[in-house]
């Protein structure tokens, strides 16, 4: 093979200049192509300071978020003044967009007395949290909230990414029951949890929600982006160790069972999907100890919260991930997506199915057409 | 790793001062580049490196073999089809084993046989089919003496070269290759044109393309029977404008990043919904996988060579096998077998004389068929987007059974946003043209200010996260 000897010609003086190009453009040299970068990033980097930060500061804790808080708090701290900050905040005015905030704050209401005991249905999945809330055994059932055309059950689904195909399936599942009416879309918000507050402010959320729009029964599917080490919006004094110690489980209750609250106490009942088995076998039993969290919560709450095992639901016949299960008549049907982790169409009508037999056990949708 | 992340500026702000530096000399410059191009494309699953390196090494020794065996058709042959089908092995395992097993096992419960078959999750590697059309392309020149293969480090270089990698355009040897053989000068680097496509990439995806996604499409696609006609409808024309800004918007960025390193790659869109026929669509969208379609697919079929049936037959052949390489789905089948018809439709419409040649055609004439062109693209949409036949089917339906109810989802801002993405596909090249050479002749200082002032207006409209680009998949 010939040996090769390109390289390029060497630079007279005379020729340093760029050359100019058709179309009117003047075309640049290799380094002022990279001053423009690095100044135009550098400039951007003060007027945006203030996003940066918070998009840092919400990063996952770890070695990576240190580091870049170390450079974005400096940043921030010489935008804001300079007031290279204020462009930025101007234009969002303009725009009605809200500014960078970091809000942590976890207001949640007094837990309720714990329910004596609760009976696991069956149909336990493989984690053994099972359906609870649906088979309480007080010895007298309170009266079901009866549901009509005229005052229909307002319900509202939220939670993070995972609650937007159950949750659309669970519309289709209530089909057009003139009892049953769904307030806004789906309030799936993407990466959002109850561990970081400073993301998504699930729990001031979820209050003002159910309270200004009087809802009767809320689906909530959260967790899916809690199995880290990291929370904050921590009461002070308060340190959680690591995921799945006994002080985060204790700390991760609070908060679900707080949420849970703050909905009953407005008057609405609660349907809560647990999280489903993925591709991922550390990130399953993750899920698993965040399952175990919620569903102990809602054990607490008796009738007026259901726990949805969506990973039992989903897994096959060997309790193992099934990207595609049979349906009523054989055929497979996909009922995950191509990440492993969120479910198809078919699979969100699984778990429909099963939120609105659970409904069905806490409310009355249904009589008024016997009327 | 995402273009519109810091990480990428983080990478590319040391890639690109190295890049020039290296430059002058080819050997140090392109292990460089390569181990630059395995990094980016790492940063998804280290994994993937190895898939890379293996296509890598067995297109370019499928290459050198089939150049070597000149001469000896028949031998020249079979090793093109071994390459080839090592290419399409490495196709088919990744991206469609689940959809070949379900279908077939369901194929076969219809017809009464229960044979388990196993169902695995095999992990889609980002840009997959792209790198292996370029591997694909790479033999078929070489077997056909359009080119010689070249050194397995340019092949490498080539073939890895980051700005291509994970969504095209998809560059063919002869594009490429011989700019990699030569040290780019630093003194003609087209800055101007580069930040623009970046910028307007950026913009398009992280303000047009997501903002209708979230605010709209998946909403309507995830259960159109929730929503109103008018919602429905809008959703249908929100989602041919998303696919157009992200996917443009990527390529325009892949051109623009390419052409800061000082490399040319080929356009990939023109303004596809201007286009005034499907034939004139697939001029103008991604351009250079209907190239690659016409070239390695429609021509060896035998295109228009044979008689007027066999030319009907390959152009839906050739649109079926370009909805499957979309992805492993009936609906992409059905959405390739839409265009294919419609081609067909057009070919014998234009060859038995209906309808005005475009020399005769009216500038009202004009305007009635792009007004045509892009309803039946954005009806094709609907099969592309949907998961399944039966949401094509709701939203089908659901176009004409729900007028009248409300539509909180048809707001002014998509309005605008979906107005934004069609009308400026209308906007004459002499516009940009004439901007671009007023920003060339800025200082340093005054370009950067501009730059980093469409950045903050950017991010300022953009969502918080931004959802990797719908190419990746494919």
């Amino acid at each position: 093979m010939a040996v090769e000897t390109e390289r390029a010609p060497r630079e007279r003086p005379h020729e340093r200049r760029a050359d100019p190009t058709e179309e009117g453009r003047r075309l640049s040299t290799a380094a002022r192509a990279l001053l423009i970068t690095v100044l135009a990033l550098l400039i951007a980097a003060f007027l945006n300071a203030q996003n940066i930060y918070k998009s840092v500061y919400n990063q996952p804790a770890g070695t990576q978020r240190e580091v870049a808080l170390a450079f974005a708090g400096p940043l921030r701290e010489v935008s804001m003044a300079l007031r290279l900050d204020r462009p930025r905040a101007w234009f969002e005015s303009a725009i009605g967009r809200e500014h960078a905030e970091i809000d942590t704050e976890i207001v949640l209401p007094m837990p309720p007395p714990p329910v004596t005991e609760t009976v696991t249905s069956p149909g336990a999945g493989p984690t053994g949290e099972g359906r609870t809330g649906t088979t309480p055994t007080e010895p007298e059932a309170p009266q079901k909230p009866v549901f009509t055309p005229e005052d229909p059950m307002r319900f509202w689904i939220a939670g993070d990414s995972l609650v937007i195909t159950p949750g659309y399936a669970v519309f289709r599942a209530f089909g057009r029951n003139d009892a049953v009416k769904q307030v806004g879309d789906i309030d799936g918000r993407v990466a959002t949890g109850l561990t970081r507050p400073d993301v998504f402010n699930w729990f001031r959320h979820v209050d003002e929600q159910v309270r200004k729009e009087k809802i009767d029964l809320v689906v909530f599917c959260f967790g899916g982006n809690d199995d880290h080490d990291y929370m904050t919006g921590l009461p002070k004094d308060v340190s959680i160790g690591e995921f799945g110690d006994a002080a985060w489980t204790k700390e991760y209750r609070r908060r679900v069972g707080g949420l849970m609250d703050t909905a009953n106490q407005a008057g609405a009942f609660v349907v809560w999907l647990g999280l489903p088995i993925t591709n991922d076998g550390g990130q399953s039993r993750r899920w698993r100890l965040i399952n175990r969290a919620i569903a102990a919560e809602a054990n607490r709450r008796g009738g007026k919260v259901a726990y949805v095992d969506m990973y039992g639901l989903l897994s096959d016949e060997d309790g193992d991930y099934a990207p595609y299960l049979p349906d009523k008549d054989g055929q497979l049907e996909k009922v995950r997506a191509d990440d492993g982790v969120h479910l198809e169409r078919a699979g969100g009508d699984i778990v429909a199915k099963q939120v609105v037999r659970d409904v069905r056990q806490m409310v009355d949708v249904t009589s008024w057409r016997a009327d | 790793m995402l273009f519109p992340t810091a990480t990428f500026a983080i990478f590319f702000l040391i890639v690109l001062p190295l890049s020039w530096l290296l430059m002058p000399n080819a050997h140090r410059w392109r292990p460089f580049m390569i181990g630059a191009s395995f990094v980016f494309y790492s940063w998804w699953d280290w994994r993937f490196i190895f898939l890379l390196a293996g296509s890598i090494l067995w297109n370019q020794l499928m290459g050198v073999r089939i150049h070597r065996a000149a001469g000896q058709r028949s031998r020249q042959k079979a090793l093109l089809w071994l390459g080839i089908g090592g290419n399409l092995g490495l196709l088919g395992y990744f991206k469609y084993y689940d959809f070949f097993v379900s279908s077939t096992q369901n194929l076969l419960n219809l017809v009464g046989l229960d044979v388990p078959l196993e169902v695995r999750t095999v992990i889609l590697p980002v840009g997959i089919s792209f790198y292996t059309f370029m591997g694909i392309s790479y033999l078929v020149d070489i077997y056909r003496g359009d080119t010689e293969p070249t050194t397995l480090e340019k092949f490498a270089t080539y073939l890895s070269f980051f700005p291509h990698l994970v969504a095209g355009p998809i560059v063919r040897p002869n594009e490429l290759i011989p700019q990699i053989d030569t040290p780019r000068s630093p003194r003609r680097v087209d800055t101007s044109r580069a930040f623009y496509l970046i910028a307007a990439g950026l913009f398009k995806k992280v303000v047009i393309s997501s903002y209708l996604a979230s605010n709209i499409v998946d909403e309507v696609f995830a259960d159109p029977s929730q929503h109103s006609s008018l919602e429905i409808l809008i959703a249908v024309y929100a989602y041919a404008v998303q696919i157009y800004a992200d996917f443009s918007g990527y390529t325009d960025i892949a051109i623009g990043v390419a052409l800061l390193l000082g490399f040319n790659f080929p356009q990939n869109f023109d303004s596809p919904y201007a286009a005034t026929s499907l034939q004139d669509f697939w001029r103008r969208w991604h351009m250079t996988l209907s190239r690659w379609l016409r070239d390695y697919v429609y021509i060896p079929l035998g295109g228009s060579r044979g008689s007027e049936l066999d030319t009907y037959r390959n152009l839906l052949l050739t649109m079926l096998l370009g909805g499957l390489w979309h992805g492993a789905g009936w609906t992409l089948v059905a959405w390739g077998a839409i265009h294919g018809i419609g081609l067909c439709v057009e070919r014998f419409r234009r060859e038995h004389g209906f309808g005005k040649p475009f020399e005769e055609q009216t500038r009202l004439d004009r305007y009635w068929r792009r007004l045509v062109t892009f309803n039946v693209v954005c009806f094709a949409w609907i099969f592309f987007r949907a998961e399944t036949f039966g949401v094509a089917w709701d939203m089908i339906t659901g176009l004409f059974t729900h007028w009248g109810e409300p539509s909180p989802l048809v707001t002014g801002t998509v309005l605008l946003a979906i107005a934004v993405g069609i009308g400026s596909q209308y906007i004459p090249p002499r516009v940009p043209q004439t901007v671009l050479a007023g920003f060339s002749r800025l200082n340093v200082v005054a370009q950067a200010t501009v730059l980093a002032l469409t950045l903050m207006v950017t991010q300022a409209l953009g969502p918080a996260d931004v959802a990797p680009f719908i190419y990746f998949q494919f």
